[in-house]
Order: C-alpha cells, then structure tokens, then sequence
C-alpha cells in the first residue's frame, strides 16, 4: 500500500521554455495586430483584411513555429489547427450575428401585450402598443402538435421497421424515406393544396399540419432509426433470452435506451417544420383573430406573421414582423428546453465515494 | 445461505444438426445433459459449440438463416413441439452470454428484476428475489448498497455476475453459459466458477469454455466438438471429464485437451 502523492501542477508535456513561449505569443498576436492596422489605419475592407491579410499571415506564422519545433509533421498540425480554429469561429460568428440581430430589431416590439394579445383592431401603423402575436404562437403550437402527432409514431414505426424487420422492403422504404428528405417545402404545400378538396378541407388548420407533416416524416425516420440502430443486439439477446416477447424487449430495453436518440429525432423534425412558411401560405389562411380550432376557418402561424408584416413599407409593422421573428426563436428554445428536460436519462446514481471494498480471498 | 426451490430437469438433444443458410454447421449432435450436473462444451474456435448451446433454448432461431433439424427435450417434452412456445422455453432454460449485457437503462435491482416484468409475471417478495439472487451470484456483499445504482457502473466481472443473478431470478430449471468468463480477469472468473459449482446442487448447467482448466475445474462431464475442414461440427467424444481428460479414447480428443492443437 504507497500513500496518494500530489498531483504536480505543470504536467511534463505541457512545459515549454520560455523563448518557445515568447514565439507562440507572437505568432498569435502580430497577424492580428497586422489586419488591425489594415482595416483602421490602410481603410482596407474588414472582409478583406481577414481573408486577404490575417489568415495568410496566421498560417504562415503557425506554419513556421510548427516546422521549426517538428518539420513537416509540426507545420501539417499548425495548418490544421489554425483551419479549424478559423472555420469554427466563423461558423459561431455567423450564428451568433443571427441571433444578435434578431434580438436587436426585435425586443423593442416585446412586452406583455404583445405574448398575450391578437391581432383584430391592428392595422400596418397601428402603434407597437396595441396588438401582438398571442394567436400566431398558439396557431404555430398548434399546427405544429397536430404536425407531431402525426409524424413521431409513423417516423418511429419505419424506424422500427427498418432496424427490427428481416424484410426485403426495407431498402425501397429507407430510399422513398430519404427521398422525401429533399422534398422542397413548397411542393409539400402544392400536394396538399391539390388534395384539399377531396379530403373536403378548407384553408384550415388541419391542412397546413398535413403540409408539415412530409417535411417531419423523413427527419424522425431516419434520425431515429440511427438511434435504434445504436442499440447492441445483445440487449436485444439478453432480453429474449429471459423469456420476453418481442414487443416487451422493444418497449422495455430497446426504445428506453434510445430513448436520447429519438428525442434528437423530435427536436430535428421540430426544427425542420416550426419556421416552414410556404407550405402554410399555400394551405392555412391567415387569421387575425385567435382561433383554437384547427377544423374551422383560418389560424395565424409565427411564419406567416412576419412574413406578411416585413412585406409592407411601415416601419412599425416591420418592427413587429422582428418581434414574432424573436418570439419563433424563443419559442424553439423552450421547445427544445422542454424536450430535452423531458428526455434527461433517468437518474440512476452512481456511488461514486470510494468505499473500501471488503475482499474476501478464499 | 437460500437454496432456491428449483426443479431440476434433465435436457438431452437428439440428433440436432444445425444450418446456416445452406452451410451445415452441426451434423446430428445426441447428448444428455443429467439433472444437477455441470456439462462442459470444449473444443476449437468455429466447430458449433456456442451454436449448439442456443439451439437448447431455442435462441438459436432467432438468427435470420438459421435452419435445424434433430429434438431437444426437456424431462421427455421436445422443446421445439407443435405446441412449444420459445417464449416458455426460455424462461425455464436460461442463458449467460459471452459478453457481459446488463441493461443500461435500469438500476443493479432493476435489472434482477428485468426478467420478470419482461415475461409479464408477479413480482411478490421484489426485495427478497434481489437478494437470494445476487447472494447466490455471489454478488451481493459487492452490491448491497448500491442497489440503485446503473448496472453499468460495475465491473466487469460484477456485470457479469449480474447478468448470472438476473437468469436465477427467473429460477430456471436449466442454465446455459456461453463462455461466461472469457472477458474476465482471474479473481473474477474464479468467484463465477465457485457461483456455479453451487449453484450445481440445485439446476442443470451447460457451459461452453475455451478454457480446458476450467473445464475441468468446474464440470462433471464434458463433451469435445470438432470441425474437420469442409465438414459440420459434431460431437467426437463425450464423457465424464475425469475420462476426457485423463483417458480419452480417440487420439483427437487426446490431443486438443494436451494443447497439440486448437
């Protein structure tokens, strides 16, 4: 039995001398600097000075370091890591200007009124005081629950089929399921416009979810049936082999423990149809009242909202068309809050206090 | 320490030859497997031994090109009978596999009980169940209290002797090990081999093994498989295991067992 040491506070390979310190610092730095000094000083385009000026300088510099220390092998990691770091960084750059500019143009339009109240006495110049998106976010919820409804137990049971079955359907199945994958939205929204009158449909509710609802389908089949796909066989075996019929091992073993994949395959298939607006200017039409029921007469949806109120030249109708657009926004956000909360795996503890454990040596 | 009540039966299979697709891998295998005996399958990789241990609970079937021909009877009744359900077969033969394959979703006492909500019965004396079983796995001074806890936060050895404890929960008449220890360290394989020993005294068991210590350390009989190049795999001698080992009479037997091949 040794005693515990202390852990050293500098691991071995995490020690650099000093000048090799000094040289790192600036290769991270003088690029940056360099395209400062081009963009304020030379009034050189910012684009420009990041493409033009920064990431040649910020490779080469990388690139020199590395092939200094390691060769050809040192300059290929610096490469790599200056590329990756870059890409990534303009990826959340992107992202974050999305949703910085959403919530700059949009939280002047916020407030108590506009969550909770309908559109009725608004025109394109009624001030931002009055009126507001109750009745789009529960027409979108609601559009979109039916849309859910719908295409989570039929997603799940091709899955199902998919990963489960021996049959020799499931090549054309899992081709028709990723064909319709790429089904542009609006062609969804014409199919079912061209369907409405014999299933005796108006421009309701109901119509614009069956308009989601190819858009969902493809998304949870197949997300799910990665999920399932995950799933070791040999839990499959071992249920089985206790003596349980088919359907116990899938709703008991194998469906809890892809339990996490599929709650990805809803949050994706969500995303995928909650912002969808053509199919819905093609089979919903626009309400400005709050209506609930989605068999009788028009619904307002989110997408719609701002797509009808940033097509008019009013300034506070496009300030309202930024709101609904931060209220979708949040409303995703707390969809996907609320799914993943709800599909947190089940808190098993892990005694995780180092008991001693007794050993028995025969 | 509690003795289950469990009846133990005597399996035997008759002349099972077993088909993958159109490939014969096992060519008319007849043994007897008494009641209270351990029966050890030795042999080399590839010759049908783990095959033919799942055709004796009829996990075999669940292969998409599997194909059999020969009974398997459990005390006179032939499992694979008009009127058998596989399901029924499996809860009273039960099975260890190689790997070691607790159910991740569920907790230590969960997974004990896993095998009787999986085949829909009562569950009366849950705690009592729990502890019989993880005592008689040899497990439970380890896990006591940590009965909630994932089964996948033991070791495993432990996992694996979970996995024994939740097939005695079901309190089957027979158990089938398919290599139980193969991907354990010594200490771990050494307390396996003692749980079986035990739980000998009161049901069927039929281990497969790669390991001819063990085989002899833990078997009353044994029977040697081999594949000849190009033909099924079938049984070449089979006896009690002081036999096999000490006195074999065919001369492949004799070699396998001394390590000259396999």
């Amino acid at each position: 039995m040794s005693a515990f040491s202390p852990r050293p506070a500098k691991q071995p390979w995490s020690v650099r001398s000093s000048s090799r310190s000094i040289e790192v610092a600036l290769a991270s730095v003088i690029p940056f600097i360099l395209a400062l000094v081009c963009w304020f000083l030379l009034r050189i385009d910012y684009t420009v000075a990041l493409v033009g000026v920064f990431l040649p300088l910020q490779i080469l510099c990388a690139g020199y370091i590395g092939f200094k220390s390691f060769g050809r092998r040192g300059f290929m990691d610096a490469l790599l890591l200056v590329a990756t770091i870059f890409l990534s960084a303009t990826v959340l750059v992107l992202l974050s200007s999305v949703l910085f500019s959403v919530i700059l143009k949009g939280w002047q339009a916020l407030s108590g009124q506009f969550f909770f109240e309908n559109n009725i006495y608004v025109s394109t110049t009624t001030s931002l005081t009055y009126g507001g998106v109750g009745h789009a976010i529960l027409g979108s919820l609601i559009v979109v629950a039916i849309t859910t409804v719908l295409a989570v137990p039929l997603g799940i049971s091709i899955a199902v089929f998919l990963t489960q079955s021996q049959s020799k359907l499931r090549g054309p199945v899992r081709t028709f399921t990723q064909a319709i994958s790429g089904l542009p939205s609006v062609v969804s929204g014409l199919f079912i416009l061209s369907l409405m009158p014999y299933l005796h449909l108006e421009h309701v509710g109901f119509a614009g979810s069956l308009a989601l609802f190819p858009l969902m389908l493809p998304t949870m089949a197949r997300v799910s049936e990665e999920a399932l796909r995950l799933v070791p066989n040999d839990l499959r075996m071992a249920a089985l082999a206790l003596g349980a019929p088919n359907y116990k091992a899938f709703f008991k073993v194998i469906l809890p423990a892809a339990k996490t994949g599929i709650i990805t395959a809803l949050l994706l298939g969500l995303a995928r149809v909650i912002g969808e607006t053509a199919p819905l200017v093609l089979t919903l039409n626009p309400n400005n009242a709050t209506n609930l029921n989605p068999f009788y007469q028009g619904m307002a949806s989110l997408p719609r909202y701002i797509y009808s109120f940033v097509n008019t030249k009013y300034p506070t109708s496009q300030e309202r068309a930024w709101g609904a657009a931060l209220v979708l926004v949040m409303v995703v956000a707390l969809l996907f809050a609320a799914a993943r909360i709800l599909g947190r795996k089940k808190k098993l503890k892990t005694t995780t206090a180092k008991k001693k454990e007794t050993k028995k040596d025969a | 320490m509690a003795l289950s009540t469990t009846k133990a039966s005597t399996l035997h299979s008759e002349d099972v030859s077993v088909w993958f697709g159109e490939r014969q891998v096992l060519d008319k295998v007849s043994l007897t497997f008494p009641a209270k005996q351990v029966t050890a399958l030795i042999g080399p990789s590839g010759c049908g031994k783990s095959t033919f241990l799942r055709t004796l609970n009829r996990m075999h079937e669940l292969i998409p090109t599997a194909g059999l021909a020969g009974s398997v009877f459990l005390d006179g009744v032939d499992i694979y009978g008009e009127e058998m359900d596989a399901v029924d077969v499996r809860i009273k033969i039960g099975m260890v596999f190689q790997k070691p394959n607790p159910f991740p979703t569920m907790s230590i006492r969960e997974n004990i009980l896993s095998g009787l909500k999986l085949s829909g019965r009562k569950i009366e004396n849950g705690d009592e169940l729990v502890e019989t079983s993880l005592r008689r796995a040899s497990i439970w001074n380890e896990v006591k209290d940590r009965l909630d806890d994932q089964a996948l936060s033991l070791s495993g050895g432990q996992q694996q002797r979970l996995c024994i404890a939740r097939s005695l929960a079901m309190d089957p008449e027979v158990l089938l090990m398919d290599e139980p220890c193969s991907a354990l360290d010594p200490g771990s394989t050494r307390r396996i081999e003692e749980t079986i020993k035990e739980l000998s005294q009161s049901m069927t068991i039929v281990i497969v093994t790669h390991n001819m210590q063990q085989a002899q350390r833990v078997s009353n009989q044994t029977a040697f498989f081999l594949a000849d190049d190009n033909t099924p795999g079938g049984v070449v001698e089979f006896g009690s295991t002081e036999q096999i080992f000490s006195g074999p009479i065919d001369q492949r037997t004799n070699d396998y067992v001394n390590g000259h091949f396999g």
